[in-house]
């Protein structure tokens, strides 16, 4: 058996149709490519999450560190609440679907993210209100192209879809072999510039699953300027209902 | 000689007379009135740019009117605000700090851009306290009051009470957050406005933004808004490094356009008018020279020179313009401190119309200004002589024995 098979025949089980359909020859190509993108999107989602994550944002103008708790299903719900530093604790997102719903304890109130909103920043990170919804729905919303295969990666280029919704122009994705994860994303925007990279590292293998737990966000436009999403825990599978995703567990502290 | 040969005869044909001087005393008088009202518009468009919004000036860290960067943030020393008030003309000064978010009330939510300002000093730059529809202005410490944009009122569905959300990023990355109570609804007339303007205390907004005893911009009024540019022009030479001042022209130079094209525009209208007028003028001095025409022989064959005869019909158009000035002026004087101080309310049937960054007022009121009455004068008396300037050659022209014998 090729070397590279046996590796991803020891894979999750999960990962194993993805798999073969990948690197079985002559398969309809523009579908793999699509079921590859869909597995690196949803790699923290699974059919349920719960994770513990650090966020530590540096910008020109200010540094921040937050202590965070994220849980999700499927792909379209998703809620965060921040644990620490004490200033802050107890904000929270929630998403449903396409829409986005933040928590504030200072002033006990619930605020729904208008669509004018949806590209400023998240938590003041480089990370939009936008990402958290479109990013689960690249799948859907791009074509692919396969730019270069080696050894070592897939290159992969998504263009919008005519009538999509989105905010780039092209992203590239990196796919590292053999175990199917990301290494470099990059963003551009509609002039084709490179705007934005994000870039995966400290592959290890945990709740089952190989992932990379720490995620950069770069923008190209500000060196200097970062977002560090470190996983320090992450658990799949677990015991969630859609009910959970609701208003009132986001005004939960 | 010539003077009472000319007033015997104006006189002489008092119907004509009449009209023509009336032709004149309602044309200047009413251009008058219109010029005057011309110029009310434009002070109100003025006014409402500035006075309701940006000051006549501001002082900011360089390049932030271009983009607004909420980082480009200072702190006013007293010895800074000091030396800005202590500029000739300068009346009041206001620190402001500014930024855009999201202002909230239970499920509607609306991107605004919220001004923190100090009560006491802001009413002297701007006069949103006039402007008040509902509830009224921020007290002097106003903790968390808030003055909202009529339109935004509405598209929240506020009143004064209510609280307002207001969120947006701090300083320092966080997300700033706070509660405010609706004192009062403002309207000016400017949609961007009064849809989407929020007036909160200073503090509370320096607190909230994570940005302690910083401010965008100290807005300034002056005594003559037409000074502005001049005034920042002295202090930009006296500001420290890092800060400039920017005057209305600069910052609404539409505005500024629009007021200098006026000037254009009334000598357009007056021009215009005064064609109307000069060919009817034209007209009643042909008439009352070919009339003459018999007459005139007559005075040139007694050995009257041509250049006495011409002047003695030069001298007829003018006396009547003089005349017609006298009352047009008074007439439009009159109209025009009527419309002054009492005007026309039109906002029944138009809207305000928002134009080169300012707001056109639906009511008709004069503004007064030298230039209105001096420009038509001085015109009238020109389009006068050179209404009575061809009927004149032609008299004076005259072969006295062919004159004679004309019936």
């Amino acid at each position: 058996m090729h070397p590279l098979h046996r590796r991803t025949l020891q894979r999750l089980p999960a990962s194993l149709a993805l798999a073969l359909v990948l690197f079985a020859p002559g398969f309809a190509a523009a579908l793999e490519l699509r079921e590859l993108i869909r597995h690196v999107e949803q790699q923290y989602h699974g059919t349920s999450s719960h994770a513990r994550t650090e966020m530590r944002v540096r910008t020109e103008h200010w540094q921040r560190s937050l202590e965070m708790e994220a849980w999700s299903l499927e792909r379209d719900r998703f809620l965060v609440r921040i644990l620490a530093p004490a200033k802050e604790r107890g904000v929270a997102t929630l998403k449903v679907d396409k829409e986005v719903w933040n928590y504030l304890p200072r002033v006990d109130r619930v605020i729904k993210v208008p669509p004018s909103m949806m590209g400023g920043a998240w938590m003041g990170s480089h990370i939009t209100n936008d990402d958290l919804v479109k990013a689960s729905h690249v799948d859907e919303d791009y074509t692919f192209t396969l730019l270069e295969e080696s050894p070592e990666h897939y290159l992969i280029e998504c263009l919008p879809k005519v009538n999509a919704a989105v905010v780039w122009g092209k992203i590239v994705y990196e796919i590292l072999k053999p175990q199917l994860v990301p290494g470099t994303v990059t963003y551009f925007d509609e002039g084709m510039f490179a705007v934005r990279e994000i870039l995966f590292a400290d592959v290890r293998t945990t709740g089952g699953r190989t992932l990379p737990m720490r995620m950069t966000v770069r923008p190209l436009d500000k060196p200097g300027e970062e977002t560090v999403l470190q996983y320090q825990e992450i658990t799949f599978d677990v015991p969630l209902t859609a009910a959970f995703f609701s208003l009132r567990t986001l005004k939960e502290r | 000689m010539l003077w009472r040969l000319a007033l015997r005869n104006i006189w002489r044909n008092k119907r004509r007379t009449a009209l023509t001087v009336s032709a004149m005393v309602v044309s200047s008088s009413l251009l008058i009135l219109a010029l005057g009202i011309f110029s009310g518009m434009l002070s109100d468009m003025l006014a409402s740019a500035t006075e309701q919004y940006f000051g006549h000036l501001v002082v900011s860290v360089t390049g932030y009117q271009d983009d607004r960067d909420f980082f480009d943030n200072f702190s006013p020393d007293p010895e800074l605000l000091e030396r800005i008030a202590s500029n000739p003309g300068v009346r009041g000064i206001s620190p402001r700090l500014r930024t855009f978010g999201l202002v909230s009330h239970g499920q509607s939510s609306n991107p605004g851009e919220i001004l923190g300002v100090e009560p006491a000093s802001e009413r002297q730059v701007t006069r949103l306290q006039e402007k008040i529809v509902a509830g009224s202005y921020l007290a002097d410490n106003p903790e968390t009051g808030a003055l909202i944009g009529r339109g935004l009122a509405e598209r929240l569905g506020v009143n004064p009470g209510d609280e307002l959300v207001f969120v947006t990023q701090a300083a320092d990355g966080s997300i700033g957050n706070d509660l405010f109570t609706v004192r009062g609804i403002f309207s000016t007339g400017d949609s961007r406005h009064d849809n989407g303007l929020v007036l909160v205390g200073l503090s509370a907004l320096q607190r909230l933004t994570v940005l302690p005893g910083r401010v965008h911009e100290l807005a300034a009024s002056l005594e003559d808004p037409m000074t502005a540019g001049a005034t920042a022009e002295q202090l930009n030479r006296q500001l420290p490094e890092g800060l400039e001042a920017t005057d209305w022209g600069q910052l609404l130079p539409e505005m500024q356009e629009a007021i200098a094209a006026s000037d254009v525009s009334r000598l357009i209208i007056v021009s215009i008018l005064y064609f109307a007028t000069g060919l009817g003028i034209l007209n009643t001095f042909f008439m009352s020279v070919m009339e003459r025409t018999r007459e005139f022989g007559i005075l040139m064959a007694l050995g009257m020179r041509p250049w006495r005869v011409r002047a003695m019909v030069l001298l007829e158009t003018l006396a009547m313009g003089g005349v017609s000035l006298a009352l047009g002026i008074a007439l439009g004087l009159a109209l025009s401190l009527y419309m002054a101080t009492v005007g026309i309310d039109l906002s029944e049937t138009i809207t305000p119309i928002t134009y080169a960054g300012g707001t056109i007022a639906p009511r008709l009121r004069v503004v007064m200004e030298a230039a209105n009455f001096i420009v038509p004068s001085l015109l009238l008396l020109a389009v006068c002589l050179l209404a009575g300037f061809l009927p004149a050659n032609r008299a004076a022209g005259l072969d006295p024995v062919a004159a004679i014998r004309e019936d």
